[in-house]
């Protein structure tokens, strides 16, 4: 039995845990506000906001619904267009209407979601409202009305008083009454829940199985790990930090000691997926994915973290992410093993860390390349070195030789070149339909060189490293 | 007949008056927007508040009693014959109510080549339905479909346009083929033969044939550049896909489709099922976006009216994504050969086009229409091939042919510019006749601060920045099959119905504009049933027809209500007719204002309880096409700026400047966001979308929202709208639509500004990464 709040209703349902959100949603619910797409999260028309209690607090952020199993959503509250209706419509479609941000009015649910749910999140300001958005297709407006529309929603929240956030929004006619009674519901399933489902697969946040195994997810009987979750699985001892397999994307781009360390985390992972799917999206799916370019596997091997791996009878055992993956699709990990977690040294005020993607969009694709590199140094010298590469070989590649190359060397424009060169021959890139073989050997050469730019970009320019590797 | 003085122009420009003859019973000439109270305003759509509460209805959501779902199965290998089908497990199947075998396949240009021992249709792309089943739920269906078995003759396939222009590719069809035009598509030429599976050329258009003699205009030209350009494949994407729910009801046939013609579904089923129209009613009350691929049943259509009959139940039949891709529709790819000269001071001497393009196993892929129209060019001549191949049917795409041409000829103007040595706008001042796109490029100018672009490629550093400008021009269709009705009520409600639907542009709003500012009212106080073939019928909403069709009778519909209102006020304020003016929902005698009755008053004073008007679409004013062939036609400018980095070969477009005209404006917001929309559609096509098919399985690679790259709103530029009224008198509102022209000049916009940028010609879309570094020689 499955239990959650679908707007203001509790809901036990002994549908398969498998069962797509969407699907429960239109056709179990009945409610048709939702709109199916894509069925592959790219689309944002499936839009739901999802709300959980984190170390007793209400957490509300949205996900792509046909890619939700009902496993992952109970002990939640779940929010669709009818749950946010009132007798009068919400500073959010009232700001859509004035603005004409609908035009066929297919995505507009989606887009009301999105807004609503950067309501009642803790960001500000209109970069943060138009991010909201990210993942949000609209096919006929160019997104310029419903921008202006998310400008006034924006500018609506600074304006509101402080205080209890929720209380706020509702006293403001921004979220209906029943809101304010969620958490204690949500405390009540909580204490009422079941076991999980114990099977053989093992269901992260769904994004890759759903749209690749749905028949699998719905029949099978599986093991959800975003279900009931109640803290983000980010701890840190000393220098180092430990991030559980069920943290999601966002979860580990939102940490605020992470972004200490890493200044630049927000803008890396806003080049990961859209603002639903990382909120949905785990580590260890990411990583048990083992797709070539995953961008979170890139980003920990150059952390040259350490994965930790649970079997049966609880047994553990320590992997390194760059001995983790052994063949095209192929893990050094049983079928029974889960990701426990991963455990990485934090870098210091010595370390550099940068991570970089090429893709044909901008926002919200798969990389043709991706690369990231952590360098120490000592007395202007390279004293540990760890660089990563996606989408030139089989597996998230650890340049393994380029690493070691750097290590006792100074950062000059020679040596770039030549890290470059020994980094080539570690790779073996085909041609897909995100690029040619020479189109991808191209791209990691650029990265290269563009992780010591932004690194030192008064010593090591563009200009200087092409005339230099002409010659 | 009557005498009307019309306004006649462009305001702040040339703006006058011209005398008409029109038919009696049109309105008199309403003024300038200047002067209106509710057309040309910023109105709110009338059913936004639906679509942002998740009200609106869409055929996706439609459920009824007893309604079983369908499901096709498509073939998997995209050429062969049929041997046998097995659907007996699929039959046995609990849950199963009905299964239809197609006899033959229903789109694309050939649909009577069946293999003569079976009796099956030939399979002639991947993902083509050959049976289709109907069941309890939709999980049930696709279990069904599971189960049905088709042995396959394969036969050699080819879903590259090169590969199949080659004498030795496998045939497509093997025989001479036609294509019943489709509504909305681009126009095609009857009886012409094929050799292998190339058909043309075809060299005429609705603006004729050949002009003059190429042989001489080569021969005075000072300069001559030749040039071959190439776009892909796009398909449309609407966000909700194609689909149908059919109620056959033992012939009282009841369907809702998301569709782009009402008129077109009904007849098309009607037609196929042996009806009369009278017995087939289809409502489209939203329709979650169509861009030109939705006109017709469909396959999905007919599979679905099939499975209603036979097993007497409603079936919903929508597609699902990777269906919407390979089945329904894409717009053609194009080779495009085009060889210009001109004099020394610009005048074109000679235009040469010839053409390929691949509709899959459909006809329509020409593109010469703007090079035909836009520039003054005495010797102009069009050869345009449709090259068949094992690929799924092309079909009107927002300017269909239009968008491809433009690309070419563009960019092609841009370089004979560079070879001059003019700015590419004063070029176009010296070759382009029309006078709305001599005003545009005037305003844009200004706007722009536009000044010659520097030297192409000339910026330091890596990432280079680039300016570029392109014209757009589009026919200026009208739909005369346009009917509506408006209705007053005793309690003074006012409604208007017509069959024509809303595809997302905003139908009804204008229509609720339209009505309002006659009958002195606001538009919040008209109700607008549309999209239903139980009201007067309406045109497809495709060519940009649409406001330009269905606000004259909405007009002259309302005008009627109105005299026959005014007749009655004047009994009641004792004053004869002429002397009732009707202003801000009251009646009023003209001679002394006192004496006034309001519209809801009035109303109450109707001997019966409703009085309905009907009128429909008479020809334009003066005659269909005013003016010389295309130049007054529907024309833009868009200017593009752009950053190209040299190094990652990234292209980010920083900036649109979008000039544009659509005779006078009714709704400025709703007009802005068509603009918006065809610019981020058409910065899509420069740059991102693509249909990819692998040539060893002839299966489309990213049938997808995954690889097939649409733009999110981070890759949206600064876009800016410059708005021209234009009054030509042509009808009783002179508005026009915006759609198309809002698509077709962007990419060719951003390819000019990208090789000012980097002093190299993309001559091929998408400019991809990779594309950049290539053409930079840098892999």
């Amino acid at each position: 039995m499955i239990s959650f709040i679908l707007n203001d209703k509790l809901i036990h349902t002994d549908k398969p845990a498998g069962m797509a959100l969407l699907d429960f949603i239109r056709n179990e619910a009945n409610l048709k506000g939702t709109k199916s797409g894509c069925r592959e999260g790219d689309c944002g028309a499936c839009t739901v906001i999802e709300g959980q209690l984190k170390n007793g607090k209400l957490i509300y952020g949205i996900i792509v619904s046909c890619l939700t199993p009902l496993g992952n959503i109970h002990g939640k509250h779940i929010v669709t267009i009818e749950g946010i209706n009132m007798e009068t419509p919400s500073p959010v479609q009232t700001a859509l209407v004035e603005h004409n941000g609908t035009q066929c009015g297919f995505c507009t649910p989606g887009f009301v979601m999105s807004l609503t749910a950067f309501l009642l999140s803790d960001e500000h300001g209109f970069e943060k409202a138009r991010e909201a958005i990210d993942g949000n297709i609209c096919r006929c407006t160019g997104y310029k009305s419903i921008e202006r529309a998310a400008l006034e929603i924006s500018e609506m929240k600074s304006g509101l008083q402080a205080g209890d956030k929720l209380n706020r929004l509702e006293q403001n006619g921004f979220i209906p009454v029943y809101f304010l009674s969620i958490p204690d519901r949500l405390k009540k399933i909580q204490s009422n829940r079941e076991e999980s489902h114990e099977g053989k697969l093992i269901i992260g946040g769904g994004t890759d199985l759903l749209v690749q195994q749905p028949d699998e997810v719905f029949e099978g009987k599986a093991k959800f790990l975003r279900r009931n979750r109640t803290n983000n699985g980010i701890t840190f001892r000393s220098d180092f930090c430990s991030i559980g397999g069920e943290a999601t994307v966002a979860d580990i781009m939102q940490s605020e000691v992470l972004q200490q360390y890493f200044p630049k985390l927000p803008y890396y992972f806003k080049l990961i997926s859209s603002t639903p799917v990382r909120n949905m999206a785990t580590l260890a799916g990411n990583l048990v994915n083992a797709s070539p370019i995953a961008d979170l596997s890139i980003f920990f091997l150059a952390l040259n973290a350490d994965v930790h791996l649970t079997g049966e009878n609880h047994n553990k055992r320590t992997v390194p992410l760059r001995k983790f993956f052994i063949g095209y699709k192929k893990l050094n990990k049983t079928d029974n093993e889960i990701v426990e977690k991963i455990f990485f040294q934090l870098p210091d005020e010595n370390t550099y860390f940068n991570f970089e993607k090429v893709s044909k969009r901008q926002y919200l694709d798969i990389a043709s390349v991706n690369s990231a590199i952590s360098l120490k140094i000592k007395n202007n010298v390279i004293v540990d070195a760890h660089v990563s590469a996606g989408g030139v070989s089989p597996i998230p590649l650890y340049l393994k030789t380029a690493s070691a190359f750097l290590i006792n060397k100074e950062i000059n424009v020679e040596n770039i070149i030549k890290a470059n060169t020994i980094a080539q021959k570690e790779i073996s890139p085909i041609s897909d339909i995100r690029g040619s073989a020479d189109y991808k050997r191209l791209l990691l050469r650029q990265l290269t060189f563009t992780h010591f730019i932004e690194f030192i970009p008064d010593k090591i320019s563009i200009t200087k490293l092409l005339q230099t590797i002409k010659i | 007949m009557k005498k009307v003085k019309l306004p006649y122009g462009i305001p702040d420009y040339n703006l006058t008056e011209i005398v008409r003859e029109i038919p009696n019973a049109e309105p008199p000439a309403l003024p300038v927007n200047s002067k209106l109270k509710v057309i040309g305003k910023r109105v709110k759509r009338t059913d936004a508040l639906a679509k942002v509460t998740g009200t609106a209805v869409f055929t996706a959501d439609v459920y009824l009693p007893g309604m079983l779902y369908g499901k096709m199965f498509r073939a998997d290998i995209p050429h062969a014959r049929i041997k046998s089908i097995d659907v007996s497990a699929a039959k046995a199947h609990p849950g199963v109510f009905a299964i239809h075998i197609f006899k033959e396949m229903i789109e694309g240009a050939n649909p009577k080549e069946n293999n003569k021992k079976s009796g099956y249709p030939e399979v002639k792309y991947a993902g083509q339905p050959i049976v289709g089943v109907a069941a309890i739920s939709m999980d049930i269906a696709e279990e069904a479909v599971n189960l049905i078995r088709v042995e396959y003759e394969p036969l050699e396939f080819v879903v590259d346009m090169d590969d199949a222009r080659k004498p030795e590719a496998p045939l497509v069809y093997q025989t001479n083929v036609n294509q019943e035009t489709s509504s909305g598509g681009e126009d095609i030429e009857e009886g012409l033969k094929s050799r292998g599976n190339v058909r043309g050329p075809a060299t005429k258009s609705f603006y004729g044939g050949p002009r003059g003699n190429l042989k001489k205009g080569f021969a005075e030209a000072d300069v001559i550049i030749e040039r071959t350009y190439r776009t892909q494949v796009q398909t449309h994407c609407p966000l909700e896909t194609h689909g149908v729910v059919v109620d056959y009801n033992r012939g009282n046939v009841t369907i809702y489709a998301s569709t782009q013609s009402t008129k077109g579904t009904r007849n098309d089923f009607a037609k196929t099922f042996d009806l009369p129209k009278s017995k087939v009613r289809v409502i489209s009350e939203f329709i979650g976006g169509g861009f030109g691929a939705k006109h017709t049943l469909g396959n999905f259509g007919v599979m679905a009216g099939h499975l209603s009959k036979q097993s007497g139940r409603p079936v919903k039949l929508m597609l699902d994504r990777k269906e919407e891709h390979v089945s329904a529709g894409n717009r053609p790819n194009s080779l495009q050969l085009m060889k210009v000269g001109a004099k020394k001071d610009g005048t074109l001497t000679a235009l040469k086009l010839l053409s390929y393009g691949t509709a899959g196993v459909g006809l329509g892929s020409g593109v010469g229409n703007i090079a035909q129209a836009m520039y003054e060019c005495p010797n102009f001549k069009m050869d345009q091939y449709d090259v068949f191949t094992n690929a799924g049917p092309g079909a009107a795409f927002r300017a269909p042919g239009n968008v491809q041409g433009a690309f070419a000829l563009e960019q092609l103007i841009d370089e004979l510019a560079e070879r001059l040595d003019v700015d590419p706008l004063q070029l176009r001042e010296k070759i382009d006749k029309s006078t709305i796109r001599k005003v545009q490029r005037e305003r844009g100018t200004q706007l722009m601060n536009w000044k010659k672009p520097k030297k192409a490629g000339s910026d330091p550093g890596p990432v280079k920045k680039g300016i570029g400008v392109a014209q757009a021009h589009w026919p200026r269709f009208v739909n005369l099959d346009s009917t509506v009705e408006v209705r007053v009520m005793q309690d003074g409600a006012v409604e208007v119905r017509s069959a024509v639907q809303d595809i997302g542009t905003g139908t009804k709003t204008v229509l609720a504009q339209v009505v309002a500012e006659e009958l002195g009212l606001k538009s919040a106080d008209i109700t607008v049933l549309i999209g239903d073939t139980l009201f007067p019928i309406g045109p497809p909403s495709g060519g940009s027809v649409v406001t330009g069709s269905i606000t004259p009778p909405a007009r002259n519909a309302a005008h009627k209500v109105k005299t026959k209102l005014i007749d009655l006020a004047a009994g009641e304020l004792d004053t004869k007719a002429e002397n009732i003016v009707v202003e801000n929902s009251w009646f009023i005698s003209k001679s002394d204002r006192s004496k006034k009755i309001s519209f809801k008053n009035l109303a109450g004073k109707l001997r019966v309880e409703q009085i309905t008007e009907t009128a429909s679409r008479s020809d334009d004013y003066g005659g269909f096409m005013i003016g010389t062939v295309g130049y007054e036609e529907l024309g833009a400018v868009q200017f593009a700026e752009v950053s190209v980095d040299t190094e990652t070969g990234f292209v980010k477009v920083d900036r649109i400047m979008a000039v544009h005209s659509c005779g006078r404006p009714i709704n400025i917001s709703q007009i802005e966001s068509q603009i918006n929309g065809g610019v981020i559609m058409g910065i899509a096509y420069a740059l991102y979308e693509d249909r990819v098919m692998d040539k060893n399985t002839g299966h489309q690679m990213n049938p997808n929202l995954d690889q097939y790259k649409m733009p999110f709103s981070f890759e949206v530029p600064e876009i800016q709208i410059e708005l021209i009224e234009e009054y030509g008198a042509r009808s009783s509102t002179d508005a026009t639509g915006i759609g198309e022209p809002a698509n077709i000049a962007t990419a060719a916009a951003v390819a000019n500004a990208v090789y000012n940028a980097i002093g190299v010609r993309m001559t091929e879309i998408p400019i991809t990464p990779a594309r950049i570094l290539a053409a930079l020689g840098k892999i």
